[in-house]
């Protein structure tokens, strides 16, 4: 049977390794995740208070009357590691002249109320390492995933250097009531900071923020924003899509430098690809704040046969349906993203070039799926035209500065192209579009949606075969058969953005039935249609043609109505002579 | 034997913090009278930036919860006063044989005061001005905030004050006389 001197050594010394287990369990994050699980039944069997097993080293090897010092520590990048707590344990021995010296009866009573002092003592010890600010910081670094620049870890020490006045001025001391043993008094004291707020701590990133030079922004990000260079000065309203051929200028000039999913290989000819911008190297992402000094060079991808310039697959699928910011463009373009800030790009139909990977299959479902809204009717319909005519689709491929709405209107402006086929100059055959913001025939708001209607229709022959269709006008959409309600009907699934273009060319519109008469009658000679295609013409100018033509039409009717009754008549009298007869 | 009696700081409480304040102050004071084998919880405060410990006891738990629920409910219907929650642990001693029946006697050798005043919620300040009536509800925003921190800085003044009394007050406790997790036989009282 043990002696009670060593049943009082043994106690301390349990407690002293309790002690040490509460506060490091509680103080250093990587003992804390790497604790072995709950401990084992002995050595809760100790004070009674089941901690989590730690692995080792945390066993105190030093003698029972050595004091026990263990700091915890706080380590940060770039700093020296600063002493947030002390903890301090040790068996203080009577003074052998104080008075107060114990005489204790040599039973196990003693023990028994050493022991459960202790046991008291260490549920205080556990509660006010719960209550101090360093163990906030613990529980912040054990419950996080984040990096830290800060972590914890502790020392322990049988003997630390005191603090310097500085030091101890900064710290704040709190010592529990001594619980007396038969070989001392017990003493537990911990020194703290209490406050850590003078410390840098944040949450640390593994890597620096890195800028994405070549960003390429998604189409959804930024569906509308303006391409660069060329639309007509009097277009107030810049139509993102309508992607104006060379020598149409912009409001803002805006850089068409970005490989977007509508700036594909068939682009490389686009008017517009001759803008200048960011060297290829600059494909890909950029930040949305620097979107327009990063784009890339469209010119230089643009003009490569067979490459778009970019990786396609770095696009996102457009949402062209719903509209989104426009994406950040280059300074000066700011206002007119914002202005078309909502507004959606157009379903381009790409033209199929024997260069362009992309346009091999005419039939822009397979390639462009990825890149453009879901194809409407029109755009099926345009992807049917292209398939008939890829020679005149191909001749699309080479203007430049084409936007993926543009796209649309130069297949109506086809004819119109060919005719000034050498107009690729800024008053080539986009000069309508400069033309006091009616675009003319191509560009006309009553024909934009005239040339989609047309586009999708299978039985169209050539561009503007559809020009006396005129989806403005409901009226005059009804004489043309080939208009249904339900390509009325589809048109309201486009964009915002196309509808604000529409809308515009609607405004602007020429293109009546006598333009699309001329315009047929000229089709063997399309060059000469396209000098009056070019004419603008006035929303009132057409009614006056419809007006007229209703009185022809009446007029033919009242004339035929006449004859008829004549003949009537005359069938009358036949008929009495022979009864007379 | 000696009572010793432990009077804790009053706490100004609003009603919806009277549950996790004295959620606090009565676990820890049986976290350190359970002085059977217990393996402690860490708790924080839902409203203040408090950790405390709890007995991983659910008996315990719940007949601390059905207290507190009583004094919710007296409060509830004596508002904007001010209250006590006591907790005293005792011994049972002298069981004397009568007539009729074992008269039980209790000995309270500990009692601690929880004195709470209850304070209703200040209303925000009514304003036909939509600009004054945003300004006064971020300054209530505000009082309230402070009167929260002010509040949670007090309770951990209050669970100072308990590691205080326990560690200075240990020669009074009787020795134990069970093996469950508390260790002594306890009761909390609340105003009727």
């Amino acid at each position: 049977m043990a002696s009670p001197s060593e049943s009082d050594r043994k106690i301390i010394t349990r407690f002293l390794h309790k002690t040490l287990h509460a506060v490091v369990a509680s103080r250093v994050p990587r003992l804390h995740h790497a604790a072995a699980g709950p401990a084992s039944p002995k050595n809760d069997r100790w004070f009674h208070l089941a901690l989590d097993d730690h692995p080792s080293p945390i066993d105190h090897h030093g003698a029972v009357m050595d004091p026990l010092v263990f700091d915890i520590l706080l380590t940060r990048r770039g700093c020296s590691d600063v002493i947030v707590e002390r903890w301090t344990v040790r068996c203080v021995p009577p003074a052998p002249w104080s008075a107060a010296s114990p005489h204790h009866p040599h039973d196990g009573s003693f023990l028994r109320r050493t022991y459960k002092k202790c046991t008291i003592l260490l549920r205080s010890i556990y509660t006010l390492l719960r209550l101090l600010p360093v163990h906030r910081i613990f529980r912040l670094l054990c419950s996080s995933s984040q990096p830290y620049n800060y972590d914890l870890c502790h020392k322990v020490l049988s003997f630390a250097a005191p603090f310097s006045r500085a030091q101890e001025a900064e710290l704040k001391q709190y010592s529990f009531a001594p619980v007396e043993t038969m070989l001392g008094h017990l003493v537990v004291s911990v020194q703290y900071r209490p406050s850590l707020t003078n410390f840098n701590l944040e949450v640390s990133l593994p890597t620096p923020p890195l800028i994405i030079t070549d960003y390429v922004g998604s189409p959804a990000a930024d569906p509308m924003r303006p391409f660069p260079s060329s639309l007509p000065d009097r277009m107030s309203h810049p139509i993102m899509f309508q992607y104006p051929p060379r020598g149409i200028r912009t409001l803002a000039a805006p850089s068409f430098d970005r490989p977007h999913s509508w700036n594909s290989a068939s682009m490389v000819h686009h008017p517009l690809s001759s803008a200048p911008g960011p060297p290829d190297s600059e494909l890909g992402l950029s930040l949305p704040g620097h979107y327009g000094h990063l784009v890339p060079n469209q010119r230089s991808s643009m003009e490569r046969k067979g490459s778009s310039g970019f990786d396609e697959s770095k696009l996102s699928p457009p949402c062209w349906t719903s509209p989104s910011p426009s994406p950040p463009t280059r300074v000066g373009n700011s206002q007119q993203s914002r202005l078309h800030s909502g507004t959606a790009p157009v379903s381009i139909p790409m033209p199929a070039t024997e260069n362009n990977q992309m346009h091999r299959s005419p039939n822009f479902s397979d390639p462009f799926k990825s890149l453009f809204p879901p194809p409407s009717p029109r755009s099926t319909r345009t992807d049917l035209f292209f398939r008939e005519s890829p020679l005149k689709s191909r001749s699309f491929i080479k203007h430049e500065g084409f936007s993926p709405g543009d796209i649309h209107s130069n297949l109506h402006m086809y004819p119109a192209y060919k005719a000034i086929k050498d107009g690729r100059d800024d008053s080539g055959r986009f000069s309508a579009l400069s033309s006091g913001g009616s675009p003319g025939y191509g560009f006309s708001s009553s024909s934009r949606q005239s040339i989609q209607d047309d586009l999708d229709d299978e039985d169209f022959s050539y561009p503007f075969a559809f020009d006396d269709v005129d989806t403005s006008d409901s009226q005059t959409r009804s004489l043309d058969g080939k208009e249904t309600p339900e390509n009325a009907g589809s048109h309201k699934s486009r964009e915002a953005a196309v509808g604000i273009l529409v809308q515009m060319l609607k405004t602007a519109a020429p293109l009546r039935h006598d333009q699309s008469c001329s315009m047929r009658s000229l089709e063997p000679n399309g060059e000469a249609s396209i000098s009056s295609s070019m004419m603008s013409r006035k929303t009132c100018d057409a009614l006056e043609e419809l007006q007229s033509y209703k009185e022809m039409k009446n007029l033919l009717l009242s004339k035929s109505g006449a004859k008829l009754q004549d003949s009537v008549k005359q069938r009358k009298e036949s008929s009495k002579t022979l009864i007379l007869n | 034997m000696n009572c010793e009696t432990c009077q804790l700081k009053e706490l100004v409480v609003e009603p919806p913090e009277i549950r996790e304040v004295l959620r606090s102050i009565l676990h820890t004071i049986l976290f350190h009278r359970a002085l059977g084998l217990v393996r402690p919880k860490d708790v924080e405060c839902e409203l203040f930036d408090i950790i405390y410990v709890q007995c991983e006891d659910h008996e315990l738990e719940k007949k601390i919860d059905e207290k507190i629920n009583q004094f919710i409910g007296w409060v509830e219907k004596h508002p904007n006063r001010k209250s006590q929650v006591c907790i005293s642990f005792y011994e049972v001693k002298n069981k004397h044989a009568t007539w009729f029946g074992n008269k039980i006697e209790r000995f309270y050798w500990e009692q601690w005061y929880i004195n709470l005043h209850i304070v209703s919620p200040k209303p925000h300040g009514k304003s036909h001005n939509t600009k004054a009536h945003v300004v006064t509800g971020e300054n209530a925003f505000e009082e309230s905030n402070s009167r929260c921190a002010a509040l949670g800085s007090s309770l951990r003044e209050v669970l100072l004050q308990i590691i205080n009394f326990v560690n200075e007050k240990k020669d009074h406790i009787p020795p134990l006389q069970n093996s469950e997790i508390v260790s002594f036989p306890y009761e909390i009282s609340t105003p009727r």
